[in-house]
């Protein structure tokens, strides 16, 4: 298989677009009213302009592609201080506004390929997946410990390898090993199950998508597993009925889609397949009525916009040809596959759920500080991140946060032990099995 | 590619005491930060500085003051270095300080109309603080994520230069730490710890401050009026064949001091973005389009404003004028009456073609010499290929003069680079010859004033220069004397 992943020498002309106007390092609308708000996580937690934004990493690029600029421990660790949001991205209107999570990873890759990166803590990432297949350090037969209760309530969910299913539920790493976040697939699994969804799970065969390994520059990583994953899939669509892998976690999602398209084969392997977020596959059933609602949820809540099911999906048009403007303009941005209304019109369908909104939403979602790598790499500013945006959430007056994202549900979590506070998150699906 | 920065020399011993004073997080000398602060927008070439500091009171303000007079350390003051015209570049290395973490908004007085801010509150976070309260402030096209009170301190302008001038006039107190690392503070806040709502009628000692381009003392606070705004807005957009037909509208619609701003657009920057390399206009487009914003409170007051405009059309009109009411782009509209802009600010409309960079010739020149220049710098700009995106403005009815041009070049390529800048240094000369002053000025364009200025101006200039910064240590070169 031949990949397309640029180098950042190849993205040279596109680092050179940066006026370093700096608008990139806070979102701001007219209205009226007019709203403001911090959008860079490293911007807000390291302040100066090299950590803050896109203009800070465009900075970094230069000065590596200008010759100004060598590796350093400290220099590595700057570029990895990024959650690779895209918030920034989405404040840039310049002609390099498509690529610039490209740019910040290609200089990730380069560190990579040099032998300086990842940072240490989040080399045992890279290591697990070359060893366990999962940056968990989980053992295989962990990954179907979730389905225990399904097992034993004699409602035993399908091993897509023995039992053919037209839809894979594709579980990820972190919904798997991860132990807070675990109710995420038994929730998935039980709409599908009160639904009389015919699916099945990869159980022990099941391995990471790699989108960790991509967010850190490990190319080799990725496409180790991206390979096997799509020959994976390939099989279960020729030989075992699959259709459509539909997935909770927003980072394989985003892999999946955006990811593994960057490989020349990817519509031999994966043309077949409808990949889609669980959130949308469930809005399929709910606007066609199959979706009961019988039970209240008596909440007051707020919605978390995760950057992998949000801005992530936007789609950039670019003048490829020259034909409207010159060629490699940024002409404009369609948001058609984002996220943002379909979890809160579930939401809101939910009886007794009142739903109340942030300052910093969609597009301009604060991030919870987990992507990127930060997470591993740097536990305790992820947490200290996400008690910000947990703030935010509890300034609204909700009692709980919705998410759509295992990692923003760990780590907002997280952030609010830190801030003791009673908020809790929840993923969707648990808000939805628990009102059907 | 541009040209490399500057290597410098980095004395370990002096990081070590800048992180004693603000505390290890907030005080750097790793290279790639540094490389970071070491160019902007502008022509103007990289240069590294050698420290970076980020001061989170003014008592670190000082003490990093008093360590670098001692040590006669340069000290580039910053907030977000988007002044086009390389003044946060340091000349002579040394601490760039950067003051973005003082960012409070210490008070809006909602009765008075007046707020008290530090360096580094953006205009986005001051603006959606001032709608709040109904109020608004004189917003520059530039970056929202920018700094109010660097605008200020530097004669900034904005949607409201039209009828309250420039944004330094609004200034109304100002907290400074001087080179040597003193707290002094000018205006009534001077007399009275809490009273921050006027310069006058003291001795006017904010001077001391503005337009000095960071080279006398570091703000920590800075008073500014701010007022009300009225719900109705009407846009003036007319077009005109020439400059002087321009002109003259907006002096005769000036003169009846009724619009918050009042613009006046070459074909050129009506487009977005400016075209890059030049591209003639096509024919039988008017070359001038204008913008003229007012604010009503009722729709009587709207109406008797239109009257007014319909007035001065019909004046101009008997002039012989080309004079027509006419569509302004929409999306260049939007860009210059909804501010602050995050479309703008981007730098999209100026720059998406050109690549990166934008200088400009930007100066106060008086209206009736807006026609001779502006033929002038056409026949300069279109020379060397560049657009001539030029813009002129009145401020407070007619008494300033704006007359800029706007222009984009490629930072890959030195050679653009160099034609940009040779060409901007050229049309500056022109205008200085017709009595016109740059503001914002980058290092070459000081050396062209200080070449025709009165002895004694530059005599006075180095004395107070001397006065508050003996050892030279502020923005070391910036006034280019
Ligand atoms: C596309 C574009 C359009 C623009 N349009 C306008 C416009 O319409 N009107 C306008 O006025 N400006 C305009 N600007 C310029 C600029 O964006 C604004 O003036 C902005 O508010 C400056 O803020 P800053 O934080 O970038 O200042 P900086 O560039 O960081 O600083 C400006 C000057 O102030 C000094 N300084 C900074 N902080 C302090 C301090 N605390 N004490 C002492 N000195 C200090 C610096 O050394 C420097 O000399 C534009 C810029 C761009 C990119
Ligand atoms: S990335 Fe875009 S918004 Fe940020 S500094 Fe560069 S040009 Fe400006
Ligand atoms: S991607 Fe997110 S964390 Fe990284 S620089 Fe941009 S806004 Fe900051």
């Amino acid at each position: 298989m031949k990949w397309d992943i640029p180098s950042l020498e190849e993205l040279e002309d596109a680092v050179w677009k940066c006026t370093a106007c700096g608008n990139c390092k806070t979102t701001y609308d007219f209205g009226p009213p007019p709203t403001f708000g911090e959008i860079c996580p490293a911007g807000v937690e390291f302040g100066f302009d090299g950590n803050m934004a896109s203009k800070g990493k465009i900075a970094f690029a230069r000065g590596i592609l200008d010759g100004q600029l060598e590796w350093t421990e400290e220099f590595v660790n700057d570029i990895y201080r990024c959650t690779i949001c895209g918030g920034c991205q989405n404040q840039c209107e310049l002609d390099h506004k498509p690529v610039i999570p490209e740019i910040m990873e290609a200089i990730r890759r380069k560190a990579v390929e040099d032998g300086v990166g990842p940072m240490p803590t989040q080399k045992v990432i890279a290591q697990s997946l070359r060893s366990y297949d999962n940056p968990y350090q989980g053992p295989r037969r962990v990954r179907t410990d979730w389905t225990r209760p399904f097992k034993k309530a004699k409602n035993p969910i399908k091993n897509i390898m023995k039992e053919n299913a037209p839809i894979l539920f594709y579980v990820g790493c972190t919904g798997a090993f991860n132990l807070p976040v675990r109710n995420f697939p038994v929730a998935t699994a039980s709409i599908f199950q009160k639904l009389g969804i015919d699916f099945g799970i990869l159980g022990e065969n099941e391995i990471c998508c790699g989108s960790t390994a991509m967010r850190l520059g490990d190319v080799d990583e990725f496409k180790r597993v991206a390979e096997t994953n799509m020959k994976t899939f390939k099989d279960l669509h020729d030989n075992h009925g699959v259709e459509t892998i539909v997935t909770s976690c927003a980072g394989c999602f985003r892999a999946m889609k955006k990811d593994y398209s960057l490989s020349d084969e990817y519509e031999d392997y994966m043309g077949g397949l409808k990949i889609i977020h669980t959130t949308n596959f469930l809005f399929n059933y709910f606007k066609q009525g199959k979706i009961k609602f019988t039970k209240e949820v008596p909440w007051k809540v707020t919605y978390h916009d995760p950057c992998h099911t949000g801005r992530h999906l936007i789609d950039y048009k670019i003048d490829e040809d020259g034909s409207q403007q010159w060629k490699g303009s940024y002409l404009g941005k369609n948001e058609d596959n984002c996220l943002y209304d379909i979890p809160r019109e579930i939401l809101k369908a939910i009886p007794g759920i009142e739903f109340v909104e942030m300052e910093r939403i969609r597009s301009n979602s604060y991030c919870c500080g987990g992507g990127g790598g930060v997470m591993t790499g740097y536990g305790e500013w992820a947490v200290k991140n996400a008690g910000l945006r947990v703030q935010e959430a509890m300034d609204t007056g909700a009692q709980k946060m919705v998410s759509i994202c295992p990692f923003c549900h760990f780590n907002l979590n997280e952030g609010s032990k830190r801030l003791q506070s009673d908020m809790k998150v929840y993923d969707l699906v648990e808000l939805i099995d628990l009102a059907l | 590619m541009t040209e490399m920065p500057m290597e410098s020399k980095v004395d370990s011993k002096i990081t070590k005491k800048l992180c004693e004073i603000v505390g290890e997080k907030n005080a750097t000398d790793y290279k790639h930060i540094r490389y970071a602060y070491s160019y902007d927008l502008s022509f103007v070439k990289p240069k590294l500085p050698d420290y970076i500091v980020m001061p989170t009171s003014v008592e670190q303000v000082q003490a990093i003051m008093k360590f670098a007079n001692q040590e006669k350390i340069s000290v580039t003051p910053f907030t977000a270095g988007t002044n086009i015209g390389g003044l946060c570049i340091p000349e002579n290395g040394g601490i760039l300080l950067d003051m973005k973490r003082m960012n409070n908004i210490i008070r809006i007085d909602e009765e008075s109309h007046y707020a008290i801010i530090e360096p580094g509150v953006s205009h986005a976070k001051f603006a959606s603080a001032l709608a709040k309260y109904n109020l608004r402030f004189s917003w520059p096209v530039g970056p929202p994520s920018a700094s109010t009170s660097s605008c200020a301190i530097s004669h900034g302008i904005g949607g409201l230069s039209g009828r309250y001038g420039l944004n330094s006039e609004e200034i109304t107190s100002m907290e400074v730490v001087l080179p040597t690392g003193e707290l002094v503070r000018v205006g009534s806040c001077a007399i009275q710890e809490d009273a921050w709502h006027s310069c006058l009628p003291l001795p006017r000692m904010d001077g001391l401050f503005t337009g000095w381009l960071g080279t006398t003392g570091v703000i920590t606070k800075i008073g500014l009026r701010v007022h009300p705004t009225p719900p109705i807005l009407k846009v003036f957009t007319a077009s005109t064949e020439t400059i002087g037909q321009m002109a003259s509208y907006l002096r005769t619609l000036g003169n009846y001091e009724i619009c918050d701003d009042l613009t006046g657009v070459s074909w050129w920057l009506s487009q977005v973005p400016i075209p890059y390399p030049y591209k003639p206009k096509p024919e039988g487009v008017p070359e001038w389009i204008s913008f003229a914003t007012t604010f009503s409170w009722t729709q009587k007051e709207k109406e008797a404003r239109e009257e007014i405009w319909k007035m001065v059309v019909d004046e101009e009109t008997k002039k012989g004028s080309s004079l027509k009411e006419t569509v302004y782009p929409e999306e260049a509209l939007k860009a210059r009456t909804q501010l602050p802009s995050q479309i703008v600010g981007s730098t999209k409309n100026y720059t998406k073609q050109g690549g990166a960079g934008i200088s400009w010739p930007g100066t106060f020149t008086p209206v009736n010499k807006w026609e001779p220049v502006y033929e002038e710098w056409k026949k300069i700009l279109i020379g060397r290929n560049l657009s001539p995106s030029v813009r002129v403005t009145n401020y407070r009815g007619v008494h300033y003069g704006m007359l800029r041009a706007m222009i984009p070049f490629p930072k890959k390529d030195p050679a653009s680079i160099e034609n940009a800048r040779q060409a901007i240094v050229e049309c500056l000369k022109v205008d200085l010859d017709n009595g016109g002053i740059p503001y914002k000025p980058p290092v070459d364009f000081g050396l062209e004033i200080n070449k025709r200025a009165h002895p004694g101006y530059v005599e006075l200039m180095k004395r107070v220069k001397n006065m508050l910064d003996p050892n030279d240590i502020m923005n070391t070169g910036k006034l280019a004397l």
